[in-house]
């Protein structure tokens, strides 16, 4: 007794906390059996089985193999996008104070305003294709990345600035030495918030006119009634969210390790 | 304040100022006397000026406005009334964080925008579908910062309230809840964002008015200037909202200004 005791108490939050997922689980499984449903809302009902059931259809029949490379690769290409310009600009608009003031209305709007507002503008532009997409996922994440690089900068030990420069070093070491190292936790604190807004943009990207990818297949199944198809694609976007969550955040914390107290992400 | 401070403030916002102005000018010119451009593919700061009088002096715009706000009130009233509590609890109760925190991490970690077809679905495409929509994506903010703020209290207040004899009641009011309000207020920034895209989203995907239905639609009609108008109106709506809770964060709590847990 003891012993169960001791085995409870040693793994508590794991065990409530894997409990109530397996628990939310079962219930919406069994849910069905003691609510009975009228015809039309069992239209839009579905149980985690036939999820899984319809999952591995799709993987078999290779749909999710045909959109998934379109998603992934939009993915892919507009965080290295967002990469590419928001950290330099973060790293500029965080030492050059000129810049800084000249670029905030701009930073500040559009950070402020959903980038998804300028998806029909790029639809304009750029047509249903795989670039909208792209440009829509660059928009969102490269204000995450640009704005914690500047942060990072911007909380940058003076002392050791003024140290390094003392020491006769131009504006490039200054850069080298001091502000890129200092800066990395809060870039990949950006990094993790991209992330999440990469994965916002290829969904809602691809639900608006496009004919491939996880987004296109779910709002054409949604069109359809076919739910389960819907859920599917969650738990495809839920599962990439988390994997890559989790690892940037376990980089986070090995890189933070020795700094006395966390990093405010923005 | 010193005469310098005042001086750079000033400074800043001349130059952005002047950047603005000049954007403006280069792309007016630009469009007017170097390229010939193409009404269906561009516009230029002329037409959306002539765009935006015409729609600020109809209803058309305000009644978009409206309807998209009432959605976005609904939903992210919701989300206060369930996520503080909620968040707030997890925060006091142990078992209950360790319950929660896995299963809303998850929800949180992962777009559940995706979700937005469904919602339409079950929902329809008038006012409930956008607020469960609003309320889905903004609540975890609310839980996530009111948690944090009440784990973050200080033990050592709470212990002072309690060796003095103070009751349950006044550790609530006199301690947790100041040392909470900033998270909850910074987790509302957040909120707002969130909640926008929810509308956004909503109106994007299925709907008949909304200010997203109408930047969608001007776009589908290549009527450029008045799209460029939805989105400035959706713009200074959005910095509005966020900077005056950045304000407010200041004032109510300047020696901890700009927390916020994720």
């Amino acid at each position: 007794m003891t012993g169960v005791v001791k085995f409870y108490r040693e793994r508590e939050p794991h065990i409530l906390g894997i409990g109530f997922i397996v628990l939310f689980l079962v219930v919406w499984e069994i849910s069905p059996l003691w609510i009975s449903v009228s015809r039309g809302v069992s239209l839009f009902f579905t149980t985690p089985s036939q999820i899984a059931v319809k999952f591995y259809q799709l993987i078999v029949d290779g749909t999710i193999e045909e959109h998934f490379y379109v998603s992934a690769w939009e993915f892919v290409a507009g965080l290295g996008m967002s990469v590419a310009v928001g950290l330099p600009f973060g790293l500029i608009l965080g030492r050059s104070r000129t810049m800084d003031a000249l670029l905030d209305p701009y930073v500040t709007a559009l950070n402020a305003t959903p980038r998804l507002v300028w998806l029909p503008l790029l639809i304009i532009w750029f047509g249903i294709g795989i670039w909208s997409k792209i440009l829509i996922v660059f928009l969102g994440a490269v204000f995450p990345l640009l704005i914690n690089t500047y942060a990072g900068v911007k909380n940058v030990d003076r002392v050791l600035v003024n140290m390094v420069r003392s020491f006769g070093a131009g504006e490039w070491q200054v850069m080298k030495i001091v502000v890129l190292p200092y800066s990395v936790p809060y870039i990949v604190a950006g990094l993790r918030l991209a992330i999440g807004r990469a994965a916002l943009g290829v969904v809602v990207g691809e639900f608006f006119g496009a004919t491939k990818g996880l987004g296109a297949m779910m709002a054409r199944a949604a069109s359809a009634f076919q739910v389960d198809v819907v859920f599917v694609g969650v738990a495809i976007f839920m599962g990439i969210s988390l994997i890559f969550t989790f690892a940037v955040k376990k980089i986070e914390s090995n890189l933070t390790r020795w700094r006395p107290e966390a990093v405010k992400t923005f | 304040m010193d005469v310098k401070e005042i001086y750079q403030k000033y400074q800043r916002l001349v130059l952005g100022v002047i950047s603005l102005i000049s954007l403006v000018a280069l792309w007016e010119f630009a469009l007017t006397y170097v390229i010939t451009f193409d009404p269906f593919f561009f516009t230029k700061p002329s037409h959306i000026g002539a765009a935006a009088k015409e729609l600020l002096l109809g209803a058309r715009l305000w009644r978009d406005l409206a309807i998209s706000s009432r959605a976005f009130l609904w939903g992210f009233s919701a989300a206060v009334i369930v996520g503080i509590p909620t968040g707030a609890v997890m925060g006091w109760r142990r078992r209950v964080e360790y319950t929660l925190d896995p299963f809303f991490t998850g929800l949180y970690a992962s777009p559940l925008v995706a979700l937005a077809p469904l919602i339409i679905l079950v929902f329809g495409v008038g006012l409930s579908g956008k607020a469960v929509l609003v309320f889905l994506l903004s609540v975890f903010p609310f839980v996530f910062n009111t948690y944090t703020g009440v784990k973050s209290t200080d033990q050592l207040l709470i212990n002072v309230v309690r060796s003095f004899g103070g009751k349950e009641r006044h550790l609530y009011i006199n301690v947790i809840l100041p040392s909470t309000l900033p998270y909850i207020v910074a987790g509302a920034r957040l909120a707002i964002g969130r909640g926008i895209v929810g509308v956004i989203v909503g109106e994007f995907y299925a709907a008949s008015e909304g200010i997203g239905f109408a930047i969608a639609y001007f776009g589908d009609t290549y009527r450029l200037p008045e799209m460029f108008v939805g989105i400035i109106a959706l713009s200074v709506i959005a910095v509005l909202l966020t900077e005056a809770l950045r304000k407010f964060e200041v004032i109510i709590a300047p020696y901890r200004a700009g927390m916020e847990s994720r």
